[in-house]
């Protein structure tokens, strides 16, 4: 348990203003994904076979991103957390993997149904898993 | 290169209420992997923030969640995402919000007034929630029924009191929640 979390909570918009250049440079200057379908909780898995062009040169927190995926298949919101990087900052580096065919992602599972009403297969399932808790 | 794993889905959790009641000790004992931390830039001009003239032009803030994690099984996972203390963040932040299962808003029944803008947010935005009163240490000093009538609860959310720091109580909670989805399937 961390009991200054929260204090930590407060303090961090303070130090936005530190952390304005360094982000956008990685991305080479971008500031918006190219793709909206990426939200905190798109999970990202790496491409079967997949395999890096030669010649094309990614970042480090490519490469990063790569290793971890590997590893275990990550949320978006967990990338960003292992890099210490901004959320949109992370999904712009996403982006580009996913361009590459190196990255797929997974959306979020819908909780209302399209045809109306909730999906009580998926509401059941967790209420199983939370029970094992 | 291995072969890609399957990728589970994910559903996520709003874990909401005023600063330091303990959102992130929730997220904390019910997670598999202590919480992680997550920052996102968001824009500052909607937020009605007062800058000194000439002095401040920035137009972006900082804003930081802590979260946690729940592997239901191989195919799906339940992310915990303790909302930023300053509500007025949440209505910038539509990745955050959109698309959750449901919310939890904890109360301390020192400054339950503390709680009324998690209340507010989302019942505005319509997300089904469950309170969760912490007592730390066993102290509590209303009654339920003193609660509801304070935070002008609607009879059918349910309300639940203990201790954020067990791992038991934060399983009730949700599982609370998930039985208030699965009993008024209209609210979603």
């Amino acid at each position: 348990m961390s009991p200054n979390w929260e204090e930590l909570e407060q303090t961090v918009g303070d130090d936005g203003a530190q952390s304005m250049v360094r982000p956008y440079t990685i991305t080479r200057g971008r500031t918006a994904p190219e793709r909206d379908d990426l939200t905190l909780i798109t999970v990202l898995t790496l491409v079967s076979g997949a395999a890096e062009q030669p010649g094309r040169r990614l970042q480090p927190e490519h490469r990063v991103i790569l290793a971890r995926c590997a590893r275990q298949p990550a949320a978006v919101a967990e990338l960003a957390a292992d890099l210490d990087l901004p959320v949109s900052v992370t999904k712009i580096l996403l982006g580009d993997l996913i361009a590459l065919g190196l990255l797929a992602a997974r959306a979020p599972i819908a909780v209302a149904r399209a045809g109306g009403g909730v999906d009580l297969g998926l509401l059941n399932a967790v209420r199983e898993g939370l029970r094992r808790l | 290169m291995t072969d890609s794993q399957a990728a589970p889905a994910a559903v996520k959790i709003l874990i909401a209420g005023g600063f330091g009641v303990g959102k992130t000790t929730l997220v904390g004992s019910v997670s598999e992997v202590t919480p992680l931390r997550t920052e996102e830039y968001l824009t500052r001009a909607s937020v009605g923030v007062d800058s000194l003239d000439g002095v401040d032009t920035k137009d972006t803030t900082t804003v930081a969640l802590d979260f946690g994690r729940i592997t239901i099984g191989p195919e799906l996972v339940v992310y915990l995402f303790g909302t930023p203390g300053q509500e007025r963040f949440w209505f910038m932040w539509n990745d955050l919000v959109n698309g959750a299962l449901g919310g939890v808003v904890i109360a301390d029944t020192r400054r339950l007034e503390s709680s009324f803008a998690s209340i507010d947010f989302f019942e505005s935005r319509r997300i089904p929630f469950v309170v969760a009163i912490n007592c730390f240490d066993g102290v509590n000093t209303r009654t339920a029924a003193e609660i509801r009538v304070a935070l002008d609860l609607d009879p059918q959310v349910p309300l639940l009191v203990g201790d954020v720091r067990t791992r038991a109580f934060g399983r009730d909670v949700l599982l609370a929640l998930v039985e208030h989805l699965i009993n008024q399937p209209a609210l979603v």
